[in-house]
């Protein structure tokens, strides 16, 4: 019969799972057991639309879908040697959701492959509804706020980190693939830079990480200052800002406080409604509350520019799961920076350092370049050299063929 | 031999070195070594920073004869009960020079920002912060002491401000004092560079151990130009009679760093100088709980709620300043004794045992 994917099958088990898959069995012989799938399902998904999330001027711009065959021919096509390797784990004793596990052979590390590989085999659950679910099912350190795999719906993304010797993960069902192992800075590089000119894709990069940590600890910085350090502020700045504070009945860490959840609020009421309607709540609350409050004396205007501003930082990161992170770390701060000022504010930024030193992602340290130090891969971390000195793979994913650009003459190193 | 996780790059000993050094010693050191050397304290710093040199050549002469550290050592070569001993003074003395470094960082902060500090709630905070950099084990300790020394490095480019009004002049004439005060301040200067011989702790998760010594004594040498850097600019900013005032000399500098934005620079500097001073106690409690570990065969992780309960009691009841300077002077002497003469007697009584026992073959 000229029909794809026939299989003939003796197994009741395996009938009946491709039978719940959209096969339709046929059988010539009863006395055989026999019987041939015909695959028939309807697969109905959405058609290869623009990336929403992670939008980029420049480049390629198709999406990943919820059908995983339309995603592994979105990478395959980028990618067609024999080398590419998929394998797929069906997971979820009711969803019965194909995961797909691909690396390249030869470049990939087999140790980070069999990793994940592992720990999805390992899962015991239900359902997956979703890749968010693998990832937080299978992250090395399932209680912290920072994202160990990225989560992407880029398919270009997809393949070019495969070349790097990374493992990307598809799930069936779910238009965004993840990678990994991944580190701290990967998740500030937008994939854009990579389009751009280095000098100017270096650039960006910086201001990217000068908004989130300006995000992180602008407002701590505000609330220790004027409840304990007026005098750090010069003669004519603190001028400024005790007119501001002027007749404001709270404490400037209530304020703080208001403000920022004043911001959350808008973000979450934005988040949750339809896209026009949350443009104008967009409006109305940042521009009408703003005002109004402080025009009301609830709040002063040098902190309302500064909330405004933070969080406008935040959303700077190109990775959407590391911005909700910066958002929410900033809270701890606000609440030390109250308690023992700017002491407080470093303590507690040692303990975001501890915390991201001790982390890894599929057991690799995920600060790196910046811990381990590893000069290399500083190339493609707080800056993007160009591709000519990029002639070897990150060392942070080990992999097992590192040259990545073939030198042109013979010369060593 | 330690798993192979737990193990550092070889040039990680660099800022090791460097880390233990460079502590809450360098804001005000500068008073002791001018009033008994003058203009010529520089050059106590650099006699001192030699002397520190051939220690941590000693040590590595001990450590690449034994190839284990330091208890392990003490035991092999003294025995059970006389090696013991030594090690648990050891044990003690890194974990008070651990407490004084603690201790001498909150009298800082009493003194210049938060007179009316809750002392126990702070010491609990750091503690806490200590215990979860300990956990990690060693490499997230390296990596704490490697942001340390990164991160606050910009605050070198504060020296800017004062070198305006430096007056190299004050170094002139050199070599007026007598070898007695010269040798007098490079004692005293010895206190700052205290604190090598963790390496002897930490030497077995070295990759390369043996030839990580380059490192080390570059360490040292860096250590060297920062204290150097800073005594001459001591010297040609303040007055012989203005230092004996002082007693953080190296905080009163930031008195004059003047931003468009920001008055008094010490509030931010001495904030800073908590990604300074964190990674040394946290290097000081894993040292002493390896060794204790190493010495008793019990699990590391379990001495650390102990140690840290101790520091933050010990650093409590330590109170008055008085008190402090007595406890800090107290345990510098034992570390003088213990980091350089000591040391060098291992050594000799090392080679004379491989001696012996080549013979013996």
């Amino acid at each position: 019969m000229p029909i794809e994917g026939l299989v003939f099958t003796k197994n009741p088990v395996e009938l009946q799972n491709q039978l719940l898959m959209g096969f339709i069995s046929i059988t010539f012989n009863i006395q055989s057991h026999q019987a041939v799938l015909v695959k028939a399902a309807n697969n109905t998904s959405r058609q290869v639309t623009l990336p929403e999330v992670e939008f980029s001027v420049v480049g390629p711009k198709e999406a990943l879908v919820e059908s995983l065959d339309t995603n592994l021919y979105l990478i395959r096509k980028r990618l067609p040697i024999a080398e590419l390797a998929v394998e797929e784990i069906i997971v979820g004793k009711l969803s019965k959701t194909r995961v797909a596990v691909i690396h390249i052979e030869g470049i990939a590390n087999r140790e980070n492959v069999e990793t994940v590989i592992q720990r999805i085999t390992d899962l015991k659950v239900n359902q997956i509804i979703d890749s968010s679910y693998i990832s937080q099912m299978i992250e090395d350190n399932k209680h912290s706020p920072f994202p160990q795999f990225i989560d992407t719906e880029r398919p270009d993304r997809l393949a070019a980190v495969l070349g790097e010797g990374k493992v990307v993960i598809l799930v069936d069902g779910a238009p965004h693939g993840l990678l990994g192992p991944s580190t701290f800075v990967e998740y500030f590089a937008a994939f854009e830079d990579y389009f751009l000119n280095w000098t100017i894709a270096s650039f960006f990069r910086l201001i990217r990480f000068f908004a989130v940590l300006f995000s992180i600890l602008v407002t701590p910085i505000y609330v220790a200052v004027l409840t304990y350090h007026y005098e750090l502020i010069p003669k004519d700045l603190v001028s400024t800002l005790v007119i501001s504070r002027s007749g404001i009945p709270f404490p400037p860490i209530l304020e703080a406080l208001i403000l920022e959840l004043v911001i959350e609020l808008l973000r979450e009421a934005g988040a949750r409604l339809p896209t026009k309607v949350g443009q104008t709540i967009g409006i109305v609350g940042g521009i009408v509350i703003g005002t109004a409050s402080v025009e009301a004396g609830l709040t002063s205007n040098v902190l309302l520019i500064l909330v405004a501003l933070s969080a406008l930082g935040s959303f700077t990161t190109p990775v959407y799961q590391m911005g909700n992170t910066i958002r929410l770390i900033r809270f701890p701060l606000l609440l030390m920076a109250y308690f023992i000022g700017l002491i407080g504010i470093s303590i507690s930024f040692c303990f975001l350092l501890v915390h991201l030193l001790r982390l890894t992602s599929l057991g690799r340290p995920f600060l790196e370049p910046i811990y381990p130090p590893r000069i290399y891969d500083m190339r493609d971390a707080l800056i993007r050299l160009p591709f000519f000195l990029q002639a070897k793979r990150p060392i942070e994913v080990q992999t097992e063929d590192t040259i990545r650009l073939e030198p042109k003459e013979d010369s060593k190193d | 031999m330690a798993a192979k996780s737990d193990q550092i790059s070889t040039f990680l000993v660099f800022f090791l070195i460097i880390k233990i050094q460079i502590g809450v010693g360098i804001l005000g050191y500068q008073r002791i070594i001018i009033q008994s050397a003058g203009n010529d304290a520089w050059i106590a710093v650099i006699i001192s920073g030699i002397i520190y040199s051939f220690g941590i050549w000693g040590m590595y002469k001990v450590l690449n004869c034994h190839d284990m550290d330091l208890i392990g050592i003490q035991k092999r070569l003294f025995g059970k009960w006389l090696g013991g001993l030594l090690n648990i003074i050891w044990i003690l003395y890194w974990l008070m020079v651990g407490i004084s470094v603690l201790r001498s960082y909150l009298e800082i902060v009493q003194s210049w920002v938060f007179p009316q500090i809750n002392t126990w709630l702070v010491t609990s905070i750091f503690a806490l912060l200590i215990y979860y950099v300990v956990l990690g084990g060693f490499r997230v300790v390296t990596g704490i002491c490697f942001l340390g020394i990164c991160i606050p490095s910009y605050l070198i480019l504060t020296f800017y401000f004062p070198l305006e009004y430096t007056h190299f002049r004050n170094l002139l004439p050199i070599w007026n004092h007598s070898f007695q005060d010269l040798a007098l301040a490079s004692k005293q200067m010895s206190y700052s560079y205290l604190g090598v011989s963790t390496l002897m702790m930490y030497y077995p998760l070295i990759k390369n151990r043996k030839s990580s010594q380059k490192w080390a004594q570059l360490g040292n040498l860096t250590t060297v130009l920062v204290y150097l850097f800073i005594t001459i600019l001591t010297i040609g900013f303040y007055s012989e009679g203005q230092i004996s005032r002082y007693i953080w000399a190296t905080l009163s500098f930031w008195g004059i760093v003047k931003m468009p934005f920001v008055e008094r620079f010490e509030y931010i500097g001495i904030a800073t100088w908590v990604l300074v001073l964190v990674p040394s106690v946290c290097l000081y409690i894993w040292v002493s709980a390896r060794g204790i570990s190493q010495y008793f065969n019990i699990e590391q992780k379990k001495i650390y709620a102990l140690l840290l309960i101790l520091l933050v009691v010990i650093t409590n009841l330590i109170k008055a300043r008085k008190m402090i300077n007595q406890i800090t002077d107290y345990v510098a002497n034992i570390g003088l004794i213990m980091e350089i003469p000591y040391v060098l007697f291992l050594v000799c009584l090392s080679t004379v045992i491989s001696k012996k026992r080549k013979i013996k073959k």
